[in-house]
Order: C-alpha cells, then sequence, then structure tokens
C-alpha cells in the first residue's frame, strides 16, 4: 500500500543507481530504483518500477508528486511512487537531475548529459534551454529559493546562471573546473556551496558573483555532494570521492574528515533531516547508505548493500 | 489515429516496396535452401528464445513446446530491456495467426507491463524504439493507463517514429556512431528486419528497406568469406580474434551465402556464437537482399580500395564536436582484407582501430596490434556517470576493460597511415598512461610466423602473406592460441605489409620485396616521424598529429566521403549512397525513401 508523501513529516527519497546484485536486462530487480522511507530510515519500501533504467535522483515538489531523473528521461509519479509516467521523449536521455521550482511546482528543471531542459506545464512537455550554455553536458542544476528566475547549473566548465529562468545562461564562476554539484544554504539564499572533480569546494556568499575556494582540512578533493544543515548555516558536510564525509562546523573555516563507520569511503548522495538534523545519511557508490545519528561523529550501514546510491531528497 | 496522421503529413514518393519485391531481388538460387536449413536448425532447439519459438511455430515442430516457451517468457521476470522487448514483439508479429488468444494476451501484457530500459547507446535506442514502435502499432488505442511508461499508444508510436527516423537521417548523412560491428551488426539488422517486415505504415516500411540495404551494403563491401573485415567502431575480444565467431558471419551465410559452412555445427565457435539465432528473424522475412549487394559481397576478382567517414559515438563532455568524423581505409582483395581507422578515441571500450583478417576456414585468421589503453575520462566522455569510478563499473559488463591484456581498445596514442596494403602505425604514449605497452596478437596456427635477422616479422597462411616491422623492441610470450608481442617502448611504431601469391608471387619473392623497401627513421625518437618507401616504390611519410604525405602530396582525411570506392558510393551529408556493381546501380534516398535502380 502506497502513502502520499504529502501527507508524511518528512520523507526520504533514495535513488539507487545501480548495485552489484543487479542483472542487466532483467525486469525484477528490486535492489535499483526508487525506495522511500517515513521513519528515518529504520525501514525502507521500494517503489515503482523494479526494471534497471539507472534512477538517478528523485524529489516531491510540495503537492507530493514525485519527479525522477533517470536514463529513459523524467518520470512523474503523483500517487507516491505506485504508478510511473514518462513526461519526456526520446530527445531526452540520461536525465542526472531535477529541480521543482519552489515557487510553482509546475515548472521543472532537468540537467542531462545534452543540455538542461524545463517544463512549464507539470511535464506535459518539456523544452530545452541552451542559450549560453557552453557545452551541453549539466550534472546539477539548482532553482535559487528566493527567487524562481535565478537558476544554477553545474557544469565541466564552471558554474552557470541564468537570471531569466533557463531562457540564457552565463558562466557564473569557476570557469576552468568540472563542477559536479550545487547546493543552496537552506537558510541564506546567497550563499551556495560547489564541489568540483578534483579541486575541492568553493562557496559564494553573493548569490553567485564571486567564488573563493575553502578547502582547508580537505584532503579528498573530489566532491560529489553537498548538504547543509537546515537551521545552521556552519555546519556543512561534504561528501567525498575517496575520502568519505567530511564537515565543517565553522562555516568552511576546517573541514574535517568523519567516516568513522563508514564502509564504503566513495559518496554520492547526503542528505541532512530536516526534522532532526543529528540524523545525516550517506549514499556511497557500491556500498549502500549510510546513516549517522550523531551529525557525522559515527556511521552505521543502514541499507542497500552494494547498491549505489546516486541522489537523496526528503520533503 | 496517430498513424493516418503520420502518412498525411509525409510527402514522400514511394517506389521502395516495389522495387523491393522486383527487380532487386536477391537472385541467389540457395538462399531459399539456408533459409530452410536455418529454420529447421533452429526449430530443433529446446532454448527458451524468441527465435527458436518463431521457428518452431512457422515449421509446425514442437508446437505446443513452442507455446509453452512463449508463455514462460511471459512471466519471466529474470529477462527485460531492451534486448526482450523487440524480440518479443518481432516473435508475437512472426507467429500471431497460430497463437491462442490467452497467450497473445498475455504477450500483451508482458509487453506493456514491464518497465523498459531504453538504453544508453545507439544499439540500445534501435532495439528499444522498434519495439515499442511495433507494440503500439500492434495495439492501438490504448491509453497511458495500459502502458509500462504511461503513454498511450499514439504518443508512444509518435515517440518512436521520431527517434527511428532521426536514426536514418544520422546513419544515412554522417553514418551509424556504432558502424561496422561484427558483434552489435545483429542489434541493428534484426530489429530493422523486423520493422521491414511489420510496419504498417508504408513510409516506415520503406525506411527500414533502405536502412538494411545500407546494412547489408556497409558489410558487404569490406566482407569476406564471411569475415567483416576491416576496423570496427565496437567489437568484442572474442570476435577479434576470431572473427568467423562473430555474431554478423550468421548473417552473411544466409545473405551472402559465404562462409561455406554453417557457424554452429563448428565447434570451435559454439562458445562465442551466442546461440542468439537472430537471423531467423531475416530467415522468416520477405525481405530479399538486393542481388547487386550479393556479387557486392562475394566478388573479389578485383582488389580495391573502399573508404568511408563514420562518426565517433556521442561525445556528451571532453570535445567540442558531439559526432567528430572516424575516417577508415580498406583495402580488399580475394586472399586479405587490410583495414584501419585513422586512430585516437572514437568509441569507447570496444574499438578495433586496425587488423589484417586473412581468408581462411581456420579460426583466429587474424592479425593486429594496439594500445590497451583505459581511463575514466575516455569513459566520461561518452558515460554520465562519475570519472573517478567508471572504470570499474564497465568492467562489470565489458570484464576486459582494465586487463592489460585485452584485445579491444581506443588509445588516444595510436595514429594510422594506410595505402593499399602498407599500413603505418604510430604510437606516442604519454608518461604515467596506465598500461604503458602495446601488444600484437598474431595466431599460433599460422603456417610460418618467424622474426628475420633484418628485424621484420614474417608470416603465412596459405598464400597470403604479412609482414610487420616494429620499430622499438618487444618480446614474444605464448598463449593458448596465439603469441602476443609486447614492447613497453612508449614510442613506437609498426610498418605492415600484406601481399598474397597473387600479388607477389611466392612467399620468398615477398619477403625480398619488402626486405628491400626503405625505412627512415631518423626522424622518430625526436618527433615520432617515419619515412618509408614500400615495395610498390610508393612514398609514405607520416608523424604523429601530423600530416600523412604520400609520394609528396599531403592526405586529407577530411576529402573522405561518406563512402567511397568501386561499389559504394555517397557524399557525406547527401543522405543518398549510389550502389554500383558493373552494369547495375542501386541508389539509396534517404531523403525521399525511395530506391531507383538502373541495369
Amino acid at each position: 500500500m502506497f502513502f502520499s508523501i504529502a501527507e508524511a513529516q518528512e520523507t526520504i527519497v533514495m535513488s539507487v543507481l545501480n548495485s552489484r546484485k543487479h542483472r542487466l536486462n532483467v525486469s525484477d530487480n528490486p535492489v535499483v530504483g526508487v525506495f522511500a522511507s517515513t521513519n528515518a530510515g529504520s525501514t525502507w519500501e521500494h517503489r515503482g518500477w523494479k526494471e534497471y533504467i539507472r534512477t538517478f535522483y528523485t524529489e516531491a515538489d510540495e503537492r507530493g508528486v514525485l519527479w525522477s531523473a533517470c536514463g529513459n528521461g523524467v518520470l512523474r509519479s503523483a500517487d507516491g511512487g505506485a504508478r510511473w509516467v514518462i513526461t519526456t521523449g526520446w530527445e531526452m536521455t540520461e536525465v542526472l537531475k531535477v529541480a521543482v521550482d519552489p515557487s510553482n511546482s509546475s515548472i521543472v528543471y532537468a540537467a542531462t548529459a545534452y543540455g538542461i531542459f524545463k517544463t512549464m506545464d507539470d511535464g506535459k512537455t518539456w523544452q530545452e534551454k541552451h542559450i549560453g550554455l557552453p557545452m551541453p553536458f549539466t550534472s546539477d542544476v539548482v532553482v535559487d529559493r528566493s527567487d524562481g528566475k535565478r537558476v544554477f547549473a553545474a557544469t565541466e566548465e564552471g558554474v552557470l546562471f541564468s537570471n531569466d529562468a533557463g531562457e540564457s545562461w552565463k558562466v557564473a564562476g569557476l570557469k576552468k573546473f568540472g563542477v559536479r554539484t550545487i547546493a543552496q544554504d537552506p537558510s541564506n539564499a546567497a550563499r551556495l556551496w560547489a564541489g568540483t572533480q578534483d579541486d575541492g569546494i568553493f562557496r559564494t556568499t553573493d548569490g553567485g558573483v564571486t567564488w573563493k575556494s575553502v578547502n582547508n582540512g580537505l584532503r579528498h578533493k573530489t566532491v560529489y555532494t553537498i548538504a547543509v544543515h537546515p537551521n545552521n548555516s556552519a555546519i556543512v558536510y561534504l561528501g567525498t570521492h575517496g575520502g568519505g564525509v567530511y564537515r565543517t562546523n565553522n562555516g568552511a573555516k576546517k573541514w574535517e574528515q568523519c567516516a568513522s563507520g563508514l564502509g564504503n569511503p566513495d559518496i554520492h548522495s547526503l542528505l541532512v533531516l530536516k526534522t532532526n538534523p543529528n540524523i545525516v545519511f550517506a549514499g556511497t557508490l557500491n556500498g549502500g547508505l549510510f546513516r549517522s545519528t550523531d551529525s557525522g561523529k559515527t556511521w552505521q550501514f543502514n541499507s542497500q548493500d552494494e547498491g549505489q546510491v546516486w541522489g537523496l531528497s526528503s520533503r | 489515429m496517430g498513424l493516418i496522421l503520420q502518412m498525411k503529413t509525409t510527402a514522400i514518393v514511394l517506389l521502395v516496396t516495389m522495387i523491393g519485391c522486383s527487380g532487386g531481388a536477391q537472385d541467389d538460387p540457395l538462399f531459399a535452401t539456408r533459409r530452410a536449413r536455418l529454420l529447421d536448425v533452429v526449430s530443433r532447439e529446446q532454448e527458451k528464445s524468441p527465435y527458436v519459438i518463431a521457428s518452431k511455430i512457422h515449421k509446425g515442430v514442437e508446437i505446443d513446446r513452442a507455446f509453452i516457451l512463449l508463455d514462460s517468457l511471459t512471466y519471466d521476470k529474470g529477462i527485460g530491456g531492451m534486448f526482450y522487448a523487440y524480440s518479443l514483439i518481432g516473435t508475437y508479429l512472426y507467429t500471431q495467426d497460430a497463437l491462442p488468444d490467452s497467450l497473445k494476451q498475455k504477450v500483451r501484457l508482458a509487453y506493456q507491463n514491464r518497465m523498459m530500459y531504453r538504453g544508453d547507446t545507439e544499439n540500445h535506442w534501435v532495439m528499444y524504439y522498434t519495439g515499442l514502435y511495433l507494440a503500439a502499432q500492434t495495439w492501438p488505442n490504448e491509453p497511458g493507463e495500459t502502458w509500462f511508461n504511461g503513454k498511450s499508444s499514439e504518443e508512444n508510436l509518435r515517440e518512436a517514429a521520431g527517434w527511428l527516423n532521426e536514426w536514418f537521417r544520422i546513419s544515412s548523412t554522417i553514418g551509424q556512431g556504432e558502424f561496422d560491428s561484427p558483434t552489435y551488426f545483429i542489434t541493428f539488422v534484426t530489429p530493422m528486419i523486423a520493422l521491414y517486415e511489420f510496419a504498417a505504415d508504408p513510409v516506415m516500411k520503406a525506411k527500414a528497406q533502405l536502412m538494411l540495404d545500407l546494412l547489408f551494403v556497409d558489410f558487404a563491401a569490406e566482407h569476406l568469406e564471411g569475415n567483416y573485415g576491416g576496423a570496427h567502431s565496437r567489437d568484442y575480444p572474442e570476435d577479434i580474434i576470431n572473427p568467423l565467431g562473430a555474431p554478423s558471419t550468421m548473417w552473411a551465410w544466409l545473405y551472402f551465402g559465404e562462409p561455406r559452412f554453417e557457424q554452429w555445427e563448428e565447434t570451435r565457435f559454439r562458445p562465442r556464437n551466442r546461440g542468439g539465432w537472430e537471423a531467423v528473424f531475416g530467415a522468416l522475412s520477405s525481405y530479399r537482399l538486393p542481388a547487386i549487394i550479393r556479387s557486392i559481397a562475394t566478388d573479389r576478382s578485383e582488389p580495391y580500395v573502399h573508404t568511408e567517414t563514420k562518426r565517433v559515438r556521442n561525445v556528451i563532455r571532453f570535445g567540442k564536436e558531439k559526432n567528430p568524423p572516424a575516417y577508415k581505409y580498406t583495402y580488399v582483395t580475394k586472399d586479405y582484407v587490410l583495414g584501419s581507422l585513422h586512430g585516437g578515441i572514437l568509441q569507447p571500450i570496444q574499438q578495433h582501430t586496425w587488423d589484417v583478417t586473412l581468408a581462411s576456414r581456420k579460426p583466429y585468421n587474424t592479425i593486429f596490434t594496439l594500445h590497451p589503453y583505459y581511463s575514466g575520462k575516455e569513459l566520461g566522455m561518452f558515460f554520465p556517470e562519475e570519472l573517478k569510478f567508471l572504470s570499474d563499473e564497465v568492467d562489470r559488463y565489458h570484464l576486459v576493460y582494465t586487463n592489460p591484456g585485452k584485445w579491444n581498445s581506443s588509445s588516444p596514442y595510436e595514429q594510422t597511415f594506410q595505402h593499399r596494403n602498407t599500413l603505418l602505425i604510430l604510437y606516442k604514449i604519454e608518461k604515467g598512461v596506465m598500461q604503458p605497452h602495446i601488444d600484437g596478437f598474431f595466431p599460433k596456427n599460422l603456417d610460418e610466423r618467424f622474426v628475420h635477422s633484418k628485424g621484420w616479422v614474417f608470416c603465412r597462411l596459405r598464400d597470403t602473406y604479412v609482414g610487420l616491422y616494429f620499430i622499438k623492441p618487444g618480446e614474444w610470450t605464448e598463449e593458448p592460441v596465439n603469441w602476443r608481442w609486447r614492447s613497453p617502448a612508449l614510442k613506437n611504431g609498426v610498418i605492415v605489409e600484406v601481399g598474397s601469391e597473387s600479388e607477389d608471387e611466392s612467399f620468398q619473392s615477398f619477403q625480398n620485396k619488402v626486405l628491400s623497401a626503405k625505412i627512415d627513421l631518423k626522424g622518430f625518437d625526436k618527433e615520432t616521424s617515419i619515412r618509408y618507401v614500400n615495395r610498390h616504390g610508393m612514398e609514405m611519410r607520416f608523424s604523429f598529429d601530423g600530416p600523412r604525405i604520400l609520394n609528396g602530396k599531403q592526405i586529407n582525411l577530411t576529402d573522405y566521403q561518406f563512402f567511397d570506392g568501386p561499389f559504394v558510393q555517397s557524399v557525406r551529408g547527401s543522405g543518398i549512397i549510389t550502389i554500383r556493381y558493373k552494369n547495375q546501380t542501386r541508389v539509396l534516398d534517404f531523403n525521399k525513401a525511395t530506391i531507383q535502380e538502373s541495369h
């Protein structure tokens, strides 16, 4: 029995891209796809299809509608994941991330291997938004919580910025860096973080105008995911490749590795629960999901052993 | 409704289906025999394969058993995805007149209820969208709720047609990305056979026929006695070292009549012939290979040069072009095929940059070298996942990707320059690169292989001769079916000369000519350049990342057309492919979806 995401206090949605247990060309793969938990990760429930379609990331909008970024396109579910519709056509493939406009859930952006796409009608139609994109490959997209016309995108040629809701793009910074992920501070919209392929973490405090490298203490410079404490901007977590999770308590003056108990050092997704920020989840590449109940000091294996937990989100 | 709409909005002259059944039809009298033989053999197999099921039902052999197998396919969750999808709907359509209604319903539900992985590469998309097109056509007017992807029959049909039409356009103008692949050939030709056979829309049917003709003539121009000769965009290592074991050989046997033995009867091929029996769809189809294409595949009375410009698979990052050109040069004789790609990374994982394939019934009838390169960045050019774990991830499916002894690889440190039966290969490997060596494959069952005192390695298989000169030294090691030559020199090069009794008389005469060729390596250590005057007196100058100069004239690869040679010509981007053989001409016009023939 599926429940309504909107009715839950905080539902965590986990996207498992792949798993060592997954078998190619098999239609029953309950180890990949979308999973949800309504009890802070005590139990998980598989949602929807069990076929491998490369599920990169899934998030719920304020109505509880689920949007999933997949190899097959952008999938949408209005019933908590029981039934899904592929909203995109053949033109959109390898969708790595979706971002719902916080001010209008009918507007969704998709970061794909072939560019940025946008729907303004709840997924009925999609338009490519490539004006100003130096290269199509885009791994992340973030809609400014304070202004839906401001959109950021992570590319191999830096952070791109649009101030006209994706109609045009320009490089906001970090032009020489392969940017993999962007996160906006929940408490301060002008503060954003950018994780890079080889050059660590960067921060802007002026809405993307200037960026500063803040790598003190960060020994592993491949940053695939960032999570900011929901109520305290000074606390930020980084998921690195090879170094597990790093955390700062002081706004990146110093990063400290907090990998005790992490069974896999390659982190691709992080989530700090809004309802209990002491609980942090770390999704690994091939090692499944880990949970910390003490703000990252120690970690315990949670679920999806051997799974690639590519994306985590909650609402 | 979708079909009608599509037909109304497509103003295309349709000559194709008429031609396909008339003057262009296959006149090979033994085709019917081979076709019947294949169906007979496969109908007696017992595996749970769509092709076995189709054969049994077609032949009336163990019908009840076939129904049981098909029934079990409908609920077997151990299989799925695009490979399953198109073969299931194809088998259904080939056999539907014999199926009980209950089984028909099960197939329909199996297709519609399973979320199908669309895949991430050209062959996946061809299979997925061909299957979806035929399924949506077969079960029309059904709402999104009845389909796995939430789209109605008409929406699915429209989407599938959209992708297929785009693929036809690209494949006929700048070529396939997964071009000339002995391994993956079946993943293109089998869906196209099904599409040709069952597309109700005459335009789609016509385009499927055009695509089949293109696939087969593309193969035919580089074909030699069942071998898919020349360089390949993608190939499994088993098929690279044993070309007649490749899946494409079954189709060559069915349509070209070569090789002159049945692949499945040869025990040496059994481990690698993946038992797919895809050629059954061809045997059941009304598609007939045009006689002109079969003639091109089998007439080796005169040697010829055939060049192509294909394209690189979709580059999604670390490159300025989405589909840069891939230049091919192939020299075909009755005894061998020597072929090469110009070099560099044109495909991830499975590229086969050059080889000489020898006409022989012996297995392992090939010689080649490669740099077994791998890197996360190479994979990142083509796959969207993270660079630092892509190598391990690819190893899960293509088990040899990081193996230093692998037999398939692209490399940014390998470039070639070919003129007829002479080939120069240069290697300039950067320090610090993983697997800093080059390997050479020499089958153990050559009739002769020895190292001459002047440094040339001479090989003979029957009446075909190969000479290789390695610029830097290497070592030989013995492996189960081959000798491996390996050199750790980062800067290296290979000169290849290939000949035969008909070209050079005796093996000794060939050796004498090759030994008299002039090798000038004065610029090699500094500039990785070579000047070579081959046994025919042709001067070839070649530098890594530099020009290719033949008898003082620079060869511009950009001058290569889509196809150019005695049998196939096409201007890149035109969408028109002209096939010639003696006084016959067949023109494939993808723009108008027409075929014109003249005699």
